[in-house]
């Protein structure tokens, strides 16, 4: 046993409360006294771990810390998938912290330390309901729950899938609750209080099981927390301070009847933590000693206010070690390592000691397999992961398997390699946006810096977005979920891939795991050849790893630092630069001739409407010159005077000029038709601003800037749209206030209060009549040359203004918004001029024109969902993946879908859906003509897809028979 | 907890005369995306002893604000000399930088300014009057060397404070 205290883990003297180790062992957390609040710290394991790295300044000893809580941190706990903290303190609160990748490293501003917080940890949800400190915070064994402990005398579980909701309040103590534990099968959960008892409760119906008292009749309330703990292998749970004879002990409670008939005797003064060791041991094999095999057994480490830590085994009488003086006030936690060979133990006195045991010290620990086979014959079904797929076939059957297997080691160390290179530019990666160093921004800033006037006439700054937040919203969210996050990155809806992913993708092993990323978004412009095969990409990222990181570096140049307003998408309408000249070589003459047949259409059909229109219809029929254009419409306007009356009310704003029909007359219809709809209205609909700037893109720059009711002329308040385009500007003027905007390269669109909706080519030429939509709009979107309205009335319309056709039209999306106060929290249009739909309830749907349907996509809110769950929920999520990108007709996501999704069927052992799909890859070898297959799916060749795929099938040995098939089948064919 | 957060604030331009204006670089953080616009405002301190005497040298407002990491350059003129105070006029002030958001302020980051003469000779025997009480550009040169800004003791009072929204 090696024993180690460092002394850089400290919080500058103050005491610590808490420690705990993260699952992977990276890293751990302490929690205890900050400087005038509560304090959570997060450390690097690896100084700790080994003396090389704590010497080396160059390895972070601190990685994050978090001054968030307002009074001491009693309690840090990292959930069992590792990806949450959660931290309870003297404030009352519960703090659930989760990693944002998406940050680079920062200080905290205002404290005069250098200390920079390498890693970025945030505060994801803040838990409050208890009136009293908390003591002590608990993850259930499959991290659906978390459970509470409070001076308040309750002890609360959260539903951990879903915070803040609170599952259950377990009451009956009747003293300061200071200790929680889970049992291991998470049949029960166990606590103990300053009330003398210990009581454990069933989470079946979250009812008192029952109440131990005995053991603790003779305690006081004398230590700061009573950390109980349960065996890994469930059969017994060990209490905090307990008193057998007057003299502290541990008392073990079995879990057949709950007796109480052995304890942990020895320390001097109350037991304030247990902590088991979470492997199952069995005795080491020893050459010669007879093969009986011995009983596994369990290690537990006690630590007591008399400053000593005790480290017992099941199977013996006495303990395995004892350590005194080891502080100079009181232990507080005690968190194993998940190998369970070391200890990190912290006291009141603010130090932290570290424990390295070897094997032969405490024995062979049981694999994880053992332990749950364990469990299952002692409590039926467990709740830990089933392992089957690791039941791999022992006989190899085709040396070409093993020659995947070998080269996609090699693969494995190259990237290693080439990550390890990578690392060292990894904080300046960090920094970088939009494919520039902050050091360049910050150079341009003032420059590039949007700023407008407001209606009274203040400076407006846009601020430049150097960063995203994973609000945990739709893309983000599922990258986080499941194990393959890594090559996720290439989700459709967030090609704003970001740099932050990348050391995360390095490390997924496997192969084009990080080479997708950096891929795929650049993918997205255009059509993917088919033949560029995925074993080629990751050929390339590995051989030639200095080719790959730039092209890395240049990802970041699709996200779009500004983003007002939610034109987060907008990027996507850079793809095409190409376009605007196309759009602008259309005939203006006959655009006008239509606009004009048009308009004579609507005029018998409505008289009045169209009135609407033909004043939008005034600037535009001359697009010759502005100056020309704004004189001829003061000329109209003054006319107007003389006829038409403005009205003062301002709840209809929108002075309508008509020339055709008389003016009271068109006030009152337009009043009709504003109002008429209003009770069908579901969508929010955006206010009348004085002016906003939106940012189309930033590479070619393009804003556009809309300022309503500038000039008054005669009674008439005109709003003018004003487009810049790197430098060249056009502006127009509008009749109507103008709600709300939106541009690609190609197009630039608005809508007015008058409903109506109004496009420009990226010059300034009106492309189409004005739009009369028929509600109020709610929001507006383009992309290359589609553009898409979104009435407040639910009703979808897409236009192609390019080929001047309605690619949908006037859909109802009532169907999908079932429910009172459901609405689209976000919508985006396609490439292919396919609307997305984002829901408030999570869900996606996308609309498929030529079908006329809504066709949905699973919520991509997996992130926290339990581990047996997640396994169906990442399936179907695939699954649908894969539907959708047939649907949308996009090929390269039908790519990446699928294998992504074959990936995740290899990984986890599902045979037959996976024959099913190399079944339909490849196709009748021999040709037939009955034959119904078809040899492409999407533009793409199934039988390039299958050897794409053959690579991951080959990384699973339970997969070989289906490989070699496969291989062979497509021998023969590439032989004919 | 904060919604909104200031990474750092870099003072540009350093040290600069003291006709020329005031440039710093604003970096913040915000949480989830606010609805309306931040507003940031450069105070001037022109006496310690009254804030009677206190310049807003301008306010600006930021927005829209999305979840994430921001930046933006906040440039004020310099402050009004006829406002200041004569004995405050040279030597040690400081100047501010405010958030509020929804009229309340929250965040709140000072620094020290140092006006002196970079003369040596003026600096040992400073005019009873300082020179920027003179009318026309002289003042300028007279002034020279102003506003070196260094941070200091005003150190963000509350910073982090929550936003109420």
């Amino acid at each position: 046993m090696k024993l180690l205290k460092p002394t850089w883990v400290n919080h500058n003297g103050k005491p610590i409360f808490s420690v705990d180790i993260h699952p992977d062992g990276t890293k751990f957390a302490t929690g205890g006294q900050g400087q005038d609040s509560g304090k959570v710290v997060i450390w690097n394991m690896s100084p700790v771990l080994q003396e090389d790295d704590e010497k080396d300044e160059n390895i972070p000893k601190m990685l994050c810390q978090m001054d968030n809580h307002l009074a001491c941190v009693n309690c840090v706990r990292w959930s069992n998938s590792g990806m949450y903290l959660a931290s309870g303190g003297d404030d009352k609160l519960i703090m659930v912290w989760k990693r944002a990748t998406y940050i680079g490293p920062s200080t905290v501003f205002g404290s005069s330390g250098k200390l920079a917080n390498v890693e970025q940890w945030r505060c994801v949800s803040i838990l409050r309901s208890h009136s009293g400190d908390v003591m002590d915070v608990a993850w259930s064994p499959h991290d659906a729950w978390l459970a509470s402990c409070s001076v308040d005398n309750t002890v609360v579980i959260w539903n951990a899938v879903k915070f803040p909701e609170i599952l259950a309040t377990l009451r009956g103590h009747s003293g300061l609750v200071k200790g929680l534990t889970w049992d291991p099968v998470g049949k029960y959960i166990a606590s103990q209080a300053d009330d003398r008892s210990l009581k454990v409760w069933r989470t079946l119906d979250w009812q008192l099981e029952t109440s131990i008292t005995k053991p603790f009749d003779e305690c006081g309330g004398t230590t700061h927390v009573l950390r109980l703990s349960w065996s890994p292998d469930g059969h017994y749970l060990v209490s905090a301070h307990a008193m057998n004879n007057s003299g502290p002990t541990a008392q073990i409670i079995e879990r057949e009847g709950w007796k109480t008939n052995m304890d942990f005797v020895g320390h001097r003064k109350a037991v304030t933590v247990v902590k088991f060791n979470p492997k199952i041991f069995k005795k080491k094999q020893k050459n010669g000693s007879s093969a009986k095999p011995s009983c596994p057994y369990c290690c537990c480490a006690v630590g007591s206010k008399d400053r000593s830590l005790s480290v017992w085994l099941t199977c013996l009488k006495r303990p395995l070690v004892v350590i005194h003086e080891l502080f100079d006030k009181s232990i507080m936690d005690i968190s194993w390592t998940l190998n369970g060979l070391g200890i990190l133990v912290c006291s009141m006195d603010g130090s932290v000691a570290f424990l390295d045991f070897s094997q032969d010290e405490l024995g062979d620990p049981l694999s994880e397999e053992e332990k749950s086979r364990i469990h299952q014959s002692t409590y039926g079904k467990s709740l830990a992961i089933m392992t089957e797929a690791q039941l791999s076939t022992a006989v190899i059957e085709n040396p070409e398997m093993l020659k995947y297997q070998r080269r996609q080691q090699q693969q494995q160390l190259d990237q290693k390699s080439a990550s390890s290179r990578e690392t060292s530019s990894a904080a300046s990666v960090a920094g970088v946006v939009n494919g520039e160093s902050l050091e360049d921004i910050r150079k341009n800033l003032l420059k590039k810096q949007v700023e407008t006037r407001t209606a009274d006439g203040r400076r407006r700054i846009t601020p430049l977005c150097i960063a995203q937040l994973d609000t945990g919203d739709f893309s983000t969210a599922f990258f986080n979920s499941i194990p393959l996050s890594g090559s996720l990155a290439g989700t459709m809806l967030s090609s704003h891939s970001n740099p932050q992913l990348l050391p995360l993708d390095s490390s997924t092993p496997n192969s084009f795991g990080a080479s997708k990323p950096s891929t795929e978004p650049v993918a997205t412009t255009g059509a993917r050849p088919a033949g560029d095969t995925v074993s080629k990409d990751s050929v390339n990222a590995t051989s030639t790893p200095a080719a790959s990181s730039p092209s890395v570096l240049t990802t970041p140049s699709k996200i779009e630092p500004m983003k007002a307003f939610d034109s987060r998408f907008t990027e996507r309408s850079k793809a095409t630069p190409g376009a605007p000249a196309l759009t602008s070589v259309t005939p203006t003459a006959m655009e006008r001739l239509k606009e004009q047949n048009l308009v004579k259409e609507l005029r018998p059909r409505d008289l009045l409407e169209s009135s609407s229109d033909s004043d939008e219809k005034v600037p535009v029929t001359k697009p010759s010159s502005l100056s020309k254009r704004k004189l001829e419409l003061e000329v109209e306007t003054v006319e107007k005077k003389k006829k038409g009356r403005p009205r003062k009310d301002s709840r209809l704003m929108p002075v309508s000029l008509s020339v055709q029909s008389p003016a009271a007359l068109t006030a009152e219809k337009d009043a009709v038709c504003l109002s008429v709809p209003a009770p069908a209205l579901k969508l929010p609909m955006p206010g009348p601003q004085r002016a906003f700037t939106l940012q189309v893109s930033s590479d070619p720059s393009m804003y556009i800037e809309v300022e309503n009711e500038v000039t008054a002329v005669g009674g008439v308040k005109l709003s003018r749209l004003k487009c810049n385009r790197e430098g060249k500007e056009w502006e127009t003027v509008l009749t109507s206030r103008i709600l709300t905007a939106a541009g690609s390269c190609d197009v630039v669109c608005v809508a007015c209060e008058k409903r109506m909706l109004s496009v420009f080519s990226a010059c300034g030429r009106r492309l189409l009549p004005p739009i009369l939509l028929p509600s109020p709009i709610s929001t507006l979107h383009c992309t290359g040359s589609y553009v898409m309205a979104l009435t407040a009335a639910a009703t979808l319309s897409v236009w192609d203004v390019h080929r001047q056709v309605v690619v949908v039209k006037e859909e109802s999306l009532h169907s999908i918004l079932a429910g009172s106060d459901m609405t689209v929290s976000q919508i985006l249009l396609t490439q292919h001029g396919i609307p997305v739909m984002n829901l408030s309830d999570g869900k996606a749907y996308c609309f498929n024109p030529s079908l006329s349907t809504c066709s949905g996509r699973q919520a991509a809110r997996l992130f926290s969902v339990p581990h047996v769950v997640q396994q169906e929920t990442t399936l179907a999520y695939l699954e649908n993946q894969v539907a959708a990108a047939l649907t949308l007709q996009s090929s390269h996501e039908y790519r990446h879908w699928l294998l992504l999704y074959a990936r995740y069927l290899v990984n986890e052992g599902f045979e037959y859906r996976l024959r099913e799909i190399c079944k339909d890859l490849l196709g009748p070898v021999h040709y037939s003509t009955g034959s119904q297959w078809e040899s492409t799916v999407v533009g793409l060749r199934k039988r390039e897809l299958l050897k794409e795929l053959l690579p991951v099938i080959g990384q699973n040995l339970r997969f070989q028979r289906l490989f070699t098939e496969c291989q062979e089948q497509l021998d023969i064919l590439r032989d004919k | 907890m904060a919604k909104v957060s200031v990474l750092n604030v870099a003072v540009l331009e350093n040290p600069s005369p003291f006709h020329s204006p005031f440039r710093f670089e604003i970096s913040f953080e915000c949480n989830e995306a606010l609805a309306d616009d931040l507003e940031w405002k450069i105070i001037y301190v022109g006496s310690a002893e009254s804030e009677e005497f206190d310049q807003i040298l301008d306010s600006v407002l930021v927005g829209p604000v999305p979840a994430g990491r921001h930046m933006f350059i906040f440039q004020a003129d310099a402050p009004n000399p006829s406002l200041i105070p004569e004995t405050d006029a040279v030597g040690v002030t400081v100047v501010l930088i405010t958030c509020t958001y929804h009229g309340q302020e929250f965040i709140r980051v000072g620094y020290y300014v140092n006006n002196e003469y970079p003369n040596p000779e003026l600096r040992e025997n400073p005019p009873l009057k300082p020179d920027f009480s003179q009318v026309g550009p002289v003042s300028t040169s007279c002034l020279g060397q102003a506003g070196s800004l260094a941070p200091g003791g005003v150190e963000s009072l509350e910073l982090g404070a929550k936003v109420t929204s």
